[in-house]
């Protein structure tokens, strides 16, 4: 009912104003600029999401991880990893020049976050440190955005990474007690998520993100009471054991 | 455990800009206000003094957007990192801009315009494409109320005037390729 004089009225302005050629123009300007970030943002959320699958892929190689396959499990993961940031996070970095890169962020956080799990749960099993999203970024120096500077996470993913690996490392502990390989992996898990938690409570999350940042730490100390239960089990019910599963 | 540190250093940084920026978006926010106030008895007397009276805050929005742009400039990368900070306040500040240059013109206020109306530098603190939009979705729902009262004050031709700037607008906007997104909600609201 509406349509009908609205669209009689737009005709007839059209062939009168001149005026508003002029502003047709002017939206056509727009409607490129609208455009252009748009099919970037796109672009953005599908390697975001590529990384996020890849990422995942390389935390389900490591939980294959038992003693006797350590090393070879672990080289393997840092090679999807390196080709992971290769093939896909670069994809990301040539995307987000400059004012783009917060102009874009919501578009591409989650992938860098299951990117960060991915890396950090890597180096905790290598070395059994916590990789610092210094070592991070300089392990990212070679990925470039278009205008050649180099890619770096921020700090808000890489936190809300940090946050989600504590889960990660809950099913590894739970999986190393459950199949026998003793206190000390599990123990050392549990130092691990202790102090992370404790950094974590250092830091305030009223910065961007910081719903997502209290729920995840919530999560995380529920991982890490989990992980002190189990170390808890296995310490009072050791006795239990032969002496050759809980020593080993 | 000295990365926590340093986090923590980092974040006391930010939130020392978010606090810089607090301030100059509430004096943003303030004159906008007054603004807004003085361009409202358009709908009930003449013009010309309200238009004249809502231009005369204009130097204090400028100034408010000068402290912006000096927080901003030191940060360029990182305009969309606070721009929620100022967006509302923009979006509002648009709208005015465009209804005052619409009543005085007849005409579409610009985004190069407004840009420059607001004297920002392009290079340190550019008007948001998506606020400026959204400021004019924001002055076409304020235009059915003044047809309303401009006829209750006698000026017959007044729905007619408006309604083909409406409906070129609205054709103008017909030839973005919206996004699913507010803004789009946004110009749905003003069919």
């Amino acid at each position: 009912m509406l349509r009908a004089p609205l669209f009689a009225a737009t005709k007839r302005a059209m062939s009168t104003s001149t005026a508003t050629n002029a502003f047709h123009s002017r939206f056509q300007q727009y409607a490129l600029q609208l455009d252009a970030t748009n099919e970037r943002r796109e672009r953005l959320v599908k390697a975001s999401r590529d990384v996020t699958i890849h990422s995942k892929k390389v935390i389900f190689v490591i939980h294959r991880l038992n003693d006797s396959n350590r090393d070879k499990i672990v080289e393997q993961a840092e090679k999807d990893l390196a080709a992971v940031r290769d093939a896909h996070v670069s994809r990301v970095a040539r995307e987000v020049e400059g004012v783009d890169y917060w102009k874009l962020k919501r578009a591409f956080s989650p992938g860098m976050q299951e990117f960060v799990e991915a890396a950090t749960v890597v180096e905790f099993c290598k070395t059994g440190k916590l990789l610092t999203l210094q070592q991070l970024n300089s392990s990212l120096c070679g990925v470039k955005d278009a205008s050649g500077v180099s890619f770096s996470v921020d700090i808000d993913d890489y936190l809300l990474g940090i946050a989600d690996l504590s889960g990660e490392l809950m099913r590894l502990a739970v999986s190393s007690a459950a199949s026998g390989q003793g206190l000390e992996a599990s123990a050392r898990i549990r130092g691990f998520v202790q102090a992370l938690y404790e950094g974590f409570c250092l830091l305030f999350y009223n910065v961007d993100g910081g719903r997502d940042m209290t729920k995840k730490v919530e999560v995380m100390l529920q991982s890490l009471v989990k992980i002190e239960t189990t170390c808890y089990s296995m310490h009072v019910r050791g006795s239990e054991y032969p002496a050759s599963i809980v020593d080993s | 455990m000295e990365q926590f540190e340093s986090f923590r250093a980092e974040m006391d940084a930010s939130n020392a800009v978010r606090e810089q920026l607090r301030s100059a978006v509430s004096e943003l926010d303030n004159a906008t206000r007054l603004m807004n106030a003085a361009l409202l008895p358009i709908h009930h007397s003449s013009s010309g003094d309200s238009i004249k009276k809502a231009k005369s805050y204009l130097p204090e929005i400028r100034k408010a957007y000068m402290e912006l742009t000096a927080i901003i400039k030191a940060r360029p990368e990182e305009y969309y990192k606070y721009h929620d900070y100022w967006r509302n306040q923009t979006q509002v500040v648009v709208s005015l801009l465009a209804f005052s240059h619409w009543l005085e013109t007849g005409d579409l206020l610009s985004h190069a315009d407004a840009q420059e109306l607001l004297e920002l530098k392009k290079e340190d603190f550019f008007l948001d494409l998506d606020d400026y939009l959204v400021g004019l979705c924001n002055m076409s729902s304020e235009l059915p109320r003044y047809v309303v009262n401009q006829v209750v004050a006698g000026a017959y031709d007044c729905p007619e005037r408006v309604s083909l700037f409406l409906s070129d607008l609205y054709s103008a906007f017909r030839l973005l390729n919206l996004r699913n997104d507010h803004l789009r909600k946004r110009f749905d609201g003003t069919k």
